[in-house]
């Protein structure tokens, strides 16, 4: 008999997930992470000398209440700290602010606006309402639509019930999200430049796709999807970094029994006639299990870990066509001192949130033009946080860390990502935001920069996506990541899916390690 | 930072008890004194100034401004006068009260709309194909509410109508003053440009102390609001834009206000859904309630406690209850110092809403939830014939 | 009163027209003069509701030429096995999947075409999945895929030659301000290849203008209509433009919705919140249509501008930002007398289209050897909005897009051809299945009128 009932390959925040709930029913689980530290993208780490960064993964807003409440995260250590505003710095030296204060809010958009100062409201509760419609579906084993087993004509009978229980309306309003350009849903709301790229870009975040691109306004919503203390929409920090998430997602798999090793690199899985029975680490090492669970993304799962001779020749087919094309990459800056911006000076509330360059949505398309055929954006969108600001254990005192996330930077650049290319990205990130605040060349004491061929190579995440493949209609629910392998099961016996490669995907979210883990103790 | 209104300078001077509270982004005061009972009697005896800037204002003007406004408010307002104002509320399409304010015709073509929310934009579209200007005149024009017996008198004994407007002069201050008000008593409100705004308020209360005017806040306002048996937005009803579920909406029937829906007119928004509605019969309605005094001191007998009374005007969600079946629930209440009655304002089943119905409404006495016997009355609560004289 | 008013005069609202005769109403159809009906393809199934049977298509064969950079020739043909040949000489792997290709794509076409042929099907309904799931796994799994797929991601599945990739991709995108990246665009490339035989991407020609015309008269008034009337939430009739007063209780019509119902119908009528939607159903128009004659066959007879699906991005990225595209996508048909048309896209509502008529002689000019061009006229799209009624130059009515198709076609509260308006009813090409399936939304919606 195996050691194991299950072993989890990749120690990411999915794949923790999935163990944690293994192990508390029962289950002896092993992680295997193939780098020294677990969290996959949800790391934290001292990248210069007393300054602490969220290095890949940033915030937290995605992550399922569920998990935090059934694996008692605050027990095991997470907090997370609220990001109160959004600011939006615009080239003429205005600005946008969206403040979490419902009168401070208004007040700041009716400046810009006053119709959209009405419309906001509106457009929060919409969103409220399609969050609440699509929330019971990211904890839905997706049933395959074409099976004619009973269970699975049996699950889409409750998915017709449920779309049918939905009011005409909202259903109609669903199917206009999942189809339609986050532009253009937006242009139905406003009317501000400003504040349409700015909540259009959560629409693209990921993926290689302009805010005009039908299909977006889906991923805008997914990003409205994130629920802190039952509040929809609102965006955290976790104390400590996001390490933290994966520490204390870790600390309840270890509570609930499983063994978590470090520095162990799966080479492939061993099939024994067809089915999983354990992996062969890098080293030669042999360690058998019941079953294995790869939190990796399907094109590392199927092409390298298990081996396309060994699958049907259309679901490689499918695996290949599922589409990754990371599209963006982070600056991570040790700083002196706190940017000045030109358009709200001095050390104000706002830089305890978000600030976002994204003046328009043409400067968001023109950004993404660039990506089209190779390039780097010239002129970036870029979503950035100071931490520190909220947590002063991320640097030394008097000193900050600034987590900038940056699109688009395609992973299929022109000439392959090098060195030289690295830094040069680098450069047109300081060089744009220092438009903004023009002390932060000054600041700037170390900077680290990962392009998307960083993160795959640092992290895994093919092409360095960072949702483990595209987060497109086409890639999406029963689709995710082929169609009649969407609910974590693989044409293999014994091997399952837990990252975010499958239904619901994306973000530090952790439902499909849920799920996965539910899938596998029969229980969804 | 919160917007201060144009009166702020004066009001916040004034504002002893530092008991401030929030009105559509605005600070005002809760109370100017300590307590608020002085400034709650003076509405009721003498003369109490209110700053109502706040309010939302547009201004509707243009060949099809009437035109507008009949379409979107349930009230006829192509057969108001000039110098006419009117309360409305106006409805979504499905019928569901959205806001409610007061129409005011200035002139043939030119209109003064007063809500409680923002409605810039459901004006503008429904103004889409029309020919109107509509202008957000909110906070060009700062407005005092001046109420009470001596507000008459100390307007220089004003002879204005019951809902009508004039413009004219206050100590040399041009302004537009309409028998309006807030509290169901005698008064006015004063509509003034904000440069004016302080020299005004420094002249009503010149002009008042001799009857005794008394600066009041909204705790004041409230209890008098309840008296006269007035609805307050996202208190006693959710507008039907800011509603989660349906079932969280009104229409104007349920809310008491079927005097208001005219539905002679051809077309209005909600109209449709309105007549099947008024064809047949409201399911809730909006009642006033009085709480059985004996019935309350019982329960807090029981306890070895005098009666407890609150201090001001609630605004929570209560149930209602009809022996074991939830009759409704009431959305404000307190005691009246006045009438010296324990009143509340409520959303009953339409059952449940015959005038003397008896009803039991759910008090907390010593943190067990009891039951208090009360019964359905007429509204308002007060009505004193100077109102309207 | 049995009377049926018919506003405009294209496919839809002439068999409507029919339909509603035949049903013993009394029809009158109102058409300004400059309206003619296209001449494209008419689903079988109206044509025998019509019992119209000699309705004759015609594609040019090969039907399509794409010009490649070294100056040869991509030649699509109505033969599969004859347009795998000349892709051959491109990439042999190319021609292996062609006929793949074909067959996959034919055969969702086929199942958009059963969904067509009736009003928009209930998305939830147990029917329609049950249609969907005959597809079995690949189909369904294919259109599941497809439908919001950019139809580059489809190409590049499929694909490696640019002129192949860029021909098909064009097909995703006419009429479209989208380019061939933009999700969404592959469906559209199937929504055009419903009227076509397998391995043919492009909509025929046909001689139904003639065919209507031989059909059983309708009274038809030449003029135009002012207003719609409205009384008590229901339509009372028309006030045409020459004043006179046209009651009936029945009006068809097939003008732009947002246009009907706006400006058509006096406001106050609508739900403001169904009105403010109207306001957002995109329309927006991209091409313009050159049309000229040539002194000599220029030696095709259906070209397309389209060397790769980057080209056509690029020309979609002038678009985006407002422009004209510097290096516009070009789609060419040339009839037996040399009558040349051109669509000519990008070309946004508004901009400025000054030389762009011989910009495009001159880019065409180098396909037509010595041929010599004559009277060509260009029309950008604020004249095609003004000569051919199609609002902001869009053709369609509404854009052919994923969320104005099926049962959001335009708008979900108007996708079954009822207005909020009693007896005011909309066919046309912003109806389903509308934009260039003719006749079927006419239909449609007249069995929607008899409850049929």
């Amino acid at each position: 008999m195996p050691k194991h009932d299950a072993i989890v390959i990749g120690g990411g925040h999915n794949g923790l997930v999935c163990a944690a709930y293994l192990a508390r029913a029962g289950r002896k689980v092993l992680v295997l992470e193939r780098r020294e530290r677990i969290g996959g993208a949800a790391v934290t780490e001292e990248v210069f000398p007393g300054f602490r960064f969220s290095v890949f993964s940033y915030v937290v807003s995605l992550l399922r209440p569920e998990i935090i409440r059934e694996l008692e995260l605050p027990r095991h250590g997470l907090h997370i700290l609220p990001l109160e505003s959004t600011l939006t710095p615009l080239p003429g030296g205005d600005y946008l602010a969206q403040w979490n204060d419902h009168d401070q809010n208004r007040r700041e958009l009716a400046r810009h606006s006053l119709r959209d100062a009405e419309a906001y409201d509106e457009f929060g509760l919409m969103l409220h309402q399609m969050a609440r419609a699509v929330k019971p579906l990211l904890a839905m084993a997706p049933p395959d639509p074409a099976s004619l087993s009973l269970r699975e004509l049996g699950g889409l009978g409750r998915l017709g019930r449920y779309f049918r229980s939905l009011s005409k309306a909202h259903f109609n309003r669903l199917m206009k999200l999942l189809t339609m350009s986050s532009a253009d849903f937006l242009d139905e709301w406003f009317e501000t430049e400003a504040l349409k790229a700015t909540k259009s870009a959560s629409g693209i975040i990921g993926t290689l796709a302009g805010p005009r691109s039908p299909g977006t306004a889906y991923v805008l919503l997914h990003h409205y999807m994130g629920e802190l203390d039952g509040v929809f929409r609102a965006w955290g920090f976790a104390r400590g970094g996001n390490g933290s998430v994966s520490a204390a997602i870790a600390a309840a798999a270890r509570a609930a029994g499983a063994e978590i090793r470090c520095s162990a690199p799966v080479q492939n899985v061993v099939l024994r006639r067809g089915s999983a029975r354990g992996v062969v680490l890098e080293n030669g090492e042999e360690i058998e299990a019941k079953l294995v669970v790869s939190g990796a993304d399907p094109r590392r799962t199927f092409l390298q870990l298990v081996g396309e001779k060994h699958l049907p020749a259309e679901f490689i087919e499918s695996i290949r066509r599922f589409r990754f094309r990371g599209a963006s990459a982070k600056v991570n800056l040790a700083l002196g001192e706190l940017p000045d911006l030109t358009c709200l000076p001095g050390r104000g509330p706002h830089l305890r949130g978000a600030i976002s360059i994204s003046p328009s949505v043409a400067y968001l398309e023109r950004a993404y033009d660039d990506a089209k055929y190779g390039e780097p954006s010239r002129e970036p969108y870029m979503d950035i946080v100071i931490p520190s600001l909220l947590d002063p254990q991320m640097a030394p005192p008097g000193k900050h860390v600034m987590s900038i996330f940056v699109q688009y930077a395609p992973y299929q650049v022109n000439g392959g990502w090098t060195d030289a290319r690295r830094e040069t990205l680098g450069e047109t990130v300081v060089n744009t935001l220092s438009q903004y605040a023009p002390n932060l060349k000054k600041a700037i004491l170390y900077r680290q920069v990962l392009t998307p061929a960083d993160i795959e190579r640092t992290v895994g995440l093919t092409e360095g996506n960072i949702f483990q493949g595209e987060l497109t209609l086409q890639q999406m629910f029963f689709l995710r990541p082929v169609p009649a392998w969407a609910k974590y099961r693989t044409p293999l016996a014994g091997l399952y899916q837990c990252g975010a490669g499958t239904h619901p995907g994306g973000g530090v979210m952790g439902a499909s390690g849920r799920n996965a883990a539910l899938q596998i103790l029969g229980r969804a | 930072m919160l917007k201060t209104t144009p009166f702020h300078e004066r009001t916040a001077a004034l504002c002893a008890s530092y008991a401030w509270r929030r009105w559509a982004g605005y600070v005002v005061a809760s109370s100017y004194e300590l307590s608020h009972e002085r400034e709650y009697h003076a509405i009721r005896g003498s003369a109490a100034l209110f700053d109502v800037s706040p309010l939302y204002k547009y201004r509707v003007r243009g060949k099809d401004a009437a035109r507008l406004l009949d379409l979107v408010v349930t009230r006829s307002i192509h057969e108001l006068k000039v110098g006419q104002v009117a309360y409305t509320p106006w409805c979504d399409a499905a019928g569901k009260v959205l806001d409610d304010g007061t129409v005011a015709r200035l002139a043939e073509n030119d209109f003064r709309i007063t809500a409680a929310e923002p409605n810039l934009r459901w004006l503008q579209d429904n103004a889409m194909e029309l020919e109107v200007e509509i202008e957000d005149v909110s906070e060009s024009l700062a407005a005092l509410s001046l109420q009470g017996p001596a507000s008459r008198a100390v307007l220089g004994d004003i002879e204005l109508k019951y809902f009508r407007l004039a413009h004219r002069q206050l100590g040399g201050i041009p302004v537009a003053i309409s028998r309006t008000g807030y509290t169901g008593d005698l008064g006015y409100e004063i509509w003034v440009s904000p440069e004016d705004a302080l020299a005004l308020w420094d002249y009503l209360i010149e002009a008042g102390t001799p009857y005794g005017i008394v600066p009041a806040g909204m705790l004041a306002l409230d209890m008098a609001r309840i008296e006269a048996g007035l609805m307050l937005i996202e208190v006693d009803y959710v507008p039907a834009h800011k509603a989660l579920i349906d079932s969280q909406t009104s229409s104007p029937y349920e809310l008491d206000l079927g005097w208001t829906v005219n539905l002679k007119k051809e077309r209005f928004v909600g109209r449709e859904a309105l007549a099947l509605e008024a064809s047949r019969g409201p399911q809730w309605q909006f009642v006033g309630l009085e709480i059985d005094w004996p019935s309350l001191e019982s329960l807090y007998a029981e306890v070895g406690l005098a009666t407890r009374l609150p201090a001001a005007a609630w605004r929570t969600s209560v149930p209602i209850y009809a022996g074991n079946e939830q009759a409704g629930y009431a959305t404000s209440g307190g005691w009246s110092p006045l009438l010296k009655k324990y009143i509340a304002l409520a959303h009953l089943r339409s059952r449940y809403t015959a005038p003397g119905t008896q009803l039991d409404i759910e008090v907390t006495v010593e943190h067990r939830r009891k039951r208090a016997a009360a019964r359905v009355v007429k509204k308002p609560f007060f009505d004193p014939e100077r109102k309207r004289a | 009163m049995n009377r049926a008013i018919i506003i405009g005069g294209g496919v839809d609202a002439l068999v409507a027209a029919q339909v509603l005769t035949r049903a013993g109403r009394e029809v009158m159809v109102i058409e300004s003069e400059s309206a003619e009906p296209d001449d494209g393809w008419v689903p079988p199934w109206v044509l025998r509701e019509l019992r119209i049977d000699d309705l004759h298509l015609e594609w040019p064969d090969p039907w399509l030429v794409i010009p490649l950079p070294d100056g040869g020739r991509l030649e699509l043909w109505r033969d599969m096995a004859r347009s795998a040949e000349s892709i051959r000489r491109l990439s042999p792997r190319d021609a292996e999947h062609w006929p793949a290709f074909c067959e996959r794509m034919a055969r969702l076409a086929r199942f958009l075409e059963a969904v067509y042929a009736a009003a928009p099907p209930d998305p939830l309904s147990p029917g329609f999945a049950l249609r969907a799931r005959r597809l079995g796994r690949q189909g369904l799994a294919d259109l599941l895929r497809l439908l919001p797929m950019p139809v580059a991601d489809l190409l590049d599945d499929w694909f490696e030659t640019d002129a192949l990739k860029g021909a098909l991709g064009a097909a995703g995108i006419l009429h479209l301000l989208q380019g061939p990246r933009s999700g969404g665009t592959a469906f559209r490339l199937l929504h055009h290849h419903i009227s076509c035989p397998p391995g043919v991407f492009r909509p025929p020609r046909s001689n139904i203008r003639g065919l209507l015309r031989r059909l059983p008269r309708v009274e038809l008034q030449g003029t135009e209509v002012l207003h719609i009337l409205v009384r008590a939430g229901a339509v009372a009739g028309v006030v045409l433009k020459d004043g006179r007063e046209l009651a009936a209780p029945v009006v068809v019509s097939s003008a732009d919705p947002r246009r009907n119902l706006l400006e058509l119908v006096e406001p106050g009528w609508l739900d403001p919140e169904l009105a403010r939607a109207l306001r957002h159903v995109r329309r927006r128009g991209v091409a313009a249509r050159l049309r000229l004659e040539l002194d000599r066959s220029p030696g095709f007879s259906a070209l397309a501008l389209a060397p790769s699906l980057d080209y056509l991005e690029r020309a979609y990225d002038d678009a985006k930002h407002g422009r004209l595209s510097r290096q516009p996508y070009v789609e060419v048909r040339c009839d037996e007398r040399h009558r040349v048309e051109a669509v000519v896209q990008y070309t946004p509502y508004g901009v400025d289209c000054r030389d762009l008529s011989e910009k495009v002689i001159a880019l065409l000019a180098e396909h037509w050897g010595d041929a010599q061009p004559q009277q060509a006229e260009l029309s950008a799209p604020h004249e095609l909005e003004k000569f051919e009624g199609w609002p902001e130059g869009q053709p369609h009515h509404a854009e052919l897009a994923l969320d104005q198709a099926l049962w959001m076609r335009p708008l979900p509260e108007l996708a079954h051809y009822r207005t909020p308006i009693e007896g005011l009813w909309l066919c046309g090409p912003a109806m389903h299945p509308g934009a260039g399936i003719a006749g079927a939304s006419g239909l449609n919606c007249a069995h929607a009128i008899l409850g049929r």
